[in-house]
């Protein structure tokens, strides 16, 4: 055989893989042109969908709204400056409602009321993600399998229930068939943060999903593991160890310096090692991008940096249950 | 259309995102970068250059460097990423001209700095400082270890030595650097704090009669400074010169040989904490710049008080024409060594060797973490085999690539040491290199908001215009003709880089073998990829989100 040629045989089926978008549209909208882009057969989504911040633009009279992002007051005075605005948010992922000063008055120090309306604002941005990727991937053979991670909420979540299009598949914590021989399985759960974050779970409570889905899948061999936790102690899951009981958390420290843990998964480590799949996709910690393997099982993490508009990704060719070859990209 | 008084954000319960190193260490990395108390200029500019002034000569290195560290401003934080030079120039140039610069004349070239850190350790570091306390403590072993410490086998061993335990250091954790990191800031303020007030607690005739005495007890001569004056006369030094013009706008490429890693910190990008705040990268690298070339200019300022011009020309004939008068114990008259022989504490001069010696191995430290965090990203980028990008679980640092870097680095030492004209045939090419990458960087930053429209205008600096460009576009295009002035300054004069040269083409040869080297690299390994079905290019290619 030639040394650089490809392998003969059936055709690699090739993934394109991203996570911890956060809300962010034009990197969600760069996700599902990543199909075409990529030249790929499956676009797989690992979780963390929602936004972190709601901006409120209070009116203030006469055209003109009252607005902070990113500690910044602004004045945006007429349609084409609140156009500009809402434009900036859509790519940082950050969700906004126009309010009257006195509707604004009511929420403030009200927790629960400002989560309902994150997860209404939410739910009805995620309903017109599932409506555009119907739009922009019918007349492909393309799947996009989305899910949610541990940032967002079950309520948000319920919209893939209602998915009913051809082209996208709410993969939320089940097996389902990605190509002709491999099965995606899907688990959306973290270990605990020091965010507190919506759907954590115990290390126990992780393994106790993983067993029960497994018997759902037909060859854990050529199953691709779409779990948003990477291992533990992985370095998929390397970042800064911090303090919970102060809000918001801030970095241990130790002899004057910041200490680094992993925050990963032991149940997730475990079942890499033990059901060997064909890879292991994860992510939930942005800054540790990497690889690594589990026996004959490679593992990735592509990171994220949705702030900054830019969609990290992972391409994955896969054939009889082996990753044939595998391309980070940052577009 | 800001004002002062605005509605808050809502937030609920998410993650975040926390990064390790602070805006002031970022800062005290490049500083420390540049080598302030490694000042080749007062050595090389005054006798390759005679009639330049060398207050002037630095200030325009600091004026020519300004716009290019300003146009990394904007590319540190539209790109706040580990791997800097290389994910700019990839993003803007594409991967294939992006990895060729960087992996050639960055990651390659820097092994010459490398054995160089390990020659500044040996005959900046360790040789002056023992050779001093041998002379103020009249101890003679102190004396034996210098002298050894500045023979080619003292410098190997240190070399190696200076490499191994930066890379042990490095691997074990980078929180390990950055806490020594201020150790090592603290050692080199107060070595380059006491040199300067050595300079300006003398004046020429005063420091003559020490440096007579300091290089009577060392060498055993009589009247050394009147000898090494007579023979640097003899070798053609004009102790009178005229101003020189040109020569003084020619001192700004050698300064900018220290002031050109204002920007360094750059690489790991990544791992500043709010690397995308504009003002902190304006206080990394335009700060650290501006105190840098203050404090060079300083130098230069005691140094004239101190010795005075005649004082300057006599150590730079040392150097720049090798005469061996000029010299003590056979080292060469840098600041520090000519601070050593103005006191006659053996405390002072402790001090001072010991922040020489700290700002050495900072050298070596900061090759191995640019460098493999470069590596780092490339080989994520699928252009080096995944060996190199792979992170240590335990240690939680890229361990392989920074071993693969040690052992790059021995047979550069050997050569560096062992090798005839090394250093004139072989590596002058560095100068020409490294500057190369950064003056690219800046054409980057200019056409950024062309070539990566998405990441430019999600930048905090999408907001700065001049007369309707791009703020950007302007200042990057300034730092590149800047940049151009000095590297073309590096290849054509006869005095600087690879025109110094008495081999013709061969150091030319050199740097083209390197770049050809860095494009073999990328195109086998976009073969193998291929070979996979896969295509690098996809790795720094924009997706447009319509």
């Amino acid at each position: 055989m030639p040394l650089f040629s490809k392998r003969p045989g059936t055709k690699a089926t090739r993934i394109f893989y991203a996570c911890d978008i956060h809300g962010s549209e034009p990197t969600y909208r760069k996700f599902l042109n990543a199909a075409k882009f990529y030249e790929v057969d499956a676009l797989v989504f690992g979780g963390d969908l929602m936004g972190k911040l709601l901006i409120p633009l209070v009116r203030d009279g006469g055209g003109s709204w009252r607005a902070s992002l990113q500690g910044q007051n602004h004045h945006l005075r007429g349609d084409e400056q609140l156009a500009e605005f809402k434009r900036t948010m859509q790519t940082l992922g950050f969700y906004w409602q126009e309010m009257d000063p006195e509707e604004y008055a009511s929420y403030e120090g009200k927790q629960e009321r400002i989560d309902e309306l994150f997860d209404v604002l939410a739910k009805e941005r995620l309903g017109e993600w599932i409506a555009l990727a119907e739009d922009r991937l019918a007349g492909t053979h393309v799947n996009v399998y989305l899910c949610g991670g541990n940032d967002d909420t079950d309520e948000v979540l319920s919209a893939l229930d209602e998915v009913a299009g051809e082209r996208v598949v709410n993969a939320e914590n089940r097996a389902v068939p990605i190509d002709d021989e491999h099965e995606l399985l899907t688990i959306g759960y973290s270990t605990p943060t020091p965010w507190e974050t919506p759907r954590e779970r115990t290390d126990e409570e992780i393994a106790e999903v993983i067993e029960k889905l497994m018997p759902s899948v037909a060859d854990p061999a050529k199953t691709v593991f779409n779990f948003h936790c990477p291992p533990l102690d992985s370095s998929l899951d390397t970042c800064l160890k911090l303090d919970g009981s102060v809000w918001p958390p801030t970095p241990l420290m130790e002899r004057g310096q910041p200490v680094y843990y992993g925050a990963g998964s032991q149940a997730v480590a475990d079942a890499l090692a033990s059901y060997q799949p064909t890879v292991g996709l994860h992510g939930h910690i942005h800054e540790s991008r990497g690889a690594t393997k589990y026996g004959r099982s490679p593992a990735f993490n592509p990171g994220s940096e949705y702030g900054e508009g830019v969609l990290r990704g992972l391409i994955v060719a896969i054939r009889g249950g082996e990753v044939v070859g595998h391309q980070f990209t940052s577009g | 259309m800001a004002e002062a008084v605005a509605p808050q954000v809502f937030t609920r319960r998410a993650s975040g995102l926390v990064r390790v190193m602070s805006p002031y260490s970022a800062f005290i990395y490049n500083v420390l970068t540049m080598g302030i108390i490694f000042p080749w200029t007062y050595v090389w500019a005054p006798t390759a250059l005679e009639g330049s002034n060398l207050v002037l000569g630095i200030l325009f290195a600091f004026l020519f460097e300004l716009p290019i560290a300003l146009a990394y401003v904007w590319l540190a934080t539209s790109l706040p990423r580990s791997g800097g030079d290389y994910v700019f120039q990839s993003r803007v140039f594409g991967g294939g001209f992006g990895f060729t610069v960087v992996f050639a004349f960055f990651v390659v070239w820097i092994l010459q700095w490398v054995a160089l850190s390990g020659w500044l350790l040996a005959t900046l570091g360790i040789a002056p400082t023992f050779i001093g306390l041998g002379v103020t403590t009249g101890v003679g072993a102190f004396t034996d270890i210098g002298t050894w410490a500045a023979g080619t086998t003292g410098i190997i061993v240190i070399s190696i030595s200076n490499a191994l335990i930066a890379l042990v250091l490095l691997v074990t954790g980078f929180r390990n650097y950055v806490r020594f990191q201020y150790v090592m800031w603290y050692a080199i303020l107060i070595s380059f704090g006491i040199v300067l007030l050595l300079f300006l607690m003398n004046d020429p005739a005063s420091a003559t009669g020490k440096l007579d005495a300091f290089a009577g007890e060392v060498d055993g001569v009589q009247g050394f400074f009147a000898t090494a004056r007579a023979a640097a006369a003899d070798a053609g030094v004009n102790f009178d010169p005229p101003f020189w013009l040109i020569g003084t706008l020619l001192v700004a490429p050698i300064a900018w040989t220290s002031l050109q890693w204002a920007t360094y910190s750059s690489e790991q990008g990544g791992e500043i904490k709010n690397a995308h705040v504009f003002r902190n990268q304006v206080f990394i690298m335009v700060g650290s710049l501006a105190l840098t070339a203050g404090l060079l200019i300083l130098l230069a300022v005691a140094m004239q008080n101190g010795i005075g011009n005649e004082g300057i020309l006599v150590a730079s004939s040392g150097y720049w024409l090798a005469v061996p008068e000029a010299t003590i114990g056979g080292n060469i008259m840098f600041p520090n060594m000519m601070a050593m022989g103005l006191t006659g504490s053996w405390f002072i001069v402790l001090l001072i060797g010991i922040g020489f010696i700290l700002n050495s191995f900072q050298i070596v430290c900061n090759c191995y973490i640019g460098t493999t965090r470069i590596m780092v990203a490339q080989g994520l980028d699928g252009l080096l085999p995944d060996w190199f990008a792979r992170v240590s679980p335990r240690w939680k640092t890229p361990v392989n690539a920074h071993i693969a870097y040690f052992i790059a680095a021995l047979p550069v030492i050997w050569a560096f040491n062992y090798v005839g004209d090394w250093a004139t045939k072989w590596a002058l090419g560095v100068t020409f290199a490294n500057g190369a990458v950064m003056t690219l960087s800046a054409l980057a930053a200019a056409l950024l908001p062309y070539r990566a429209k998405q990441v430019y205008e999600a930048s905090p600096g999408a907001k700065y215009r001049l007369g309707g460009v791009p703020a950007v576009t302007v200042i990057g295009a300034l730092g590149f003709v800047f940049g151009a002035f000095m590297v073309g300054s590096f290849l054509f004069r006869e005095e600087l880089g690879l025109a110094y040269s008495v081999y013709g083409w061969f150091p030319y040869l050199i740097v083209l073998g390197t770049a050809l080297f860095g494009l073999i690299v990328y195109f086998v390994m976009r073969q193998v990829r291929a070979g996979a079905g896969l295509k690098v290019e996809y790795a720094f290619r924009e997706i447009p989100p319509e």
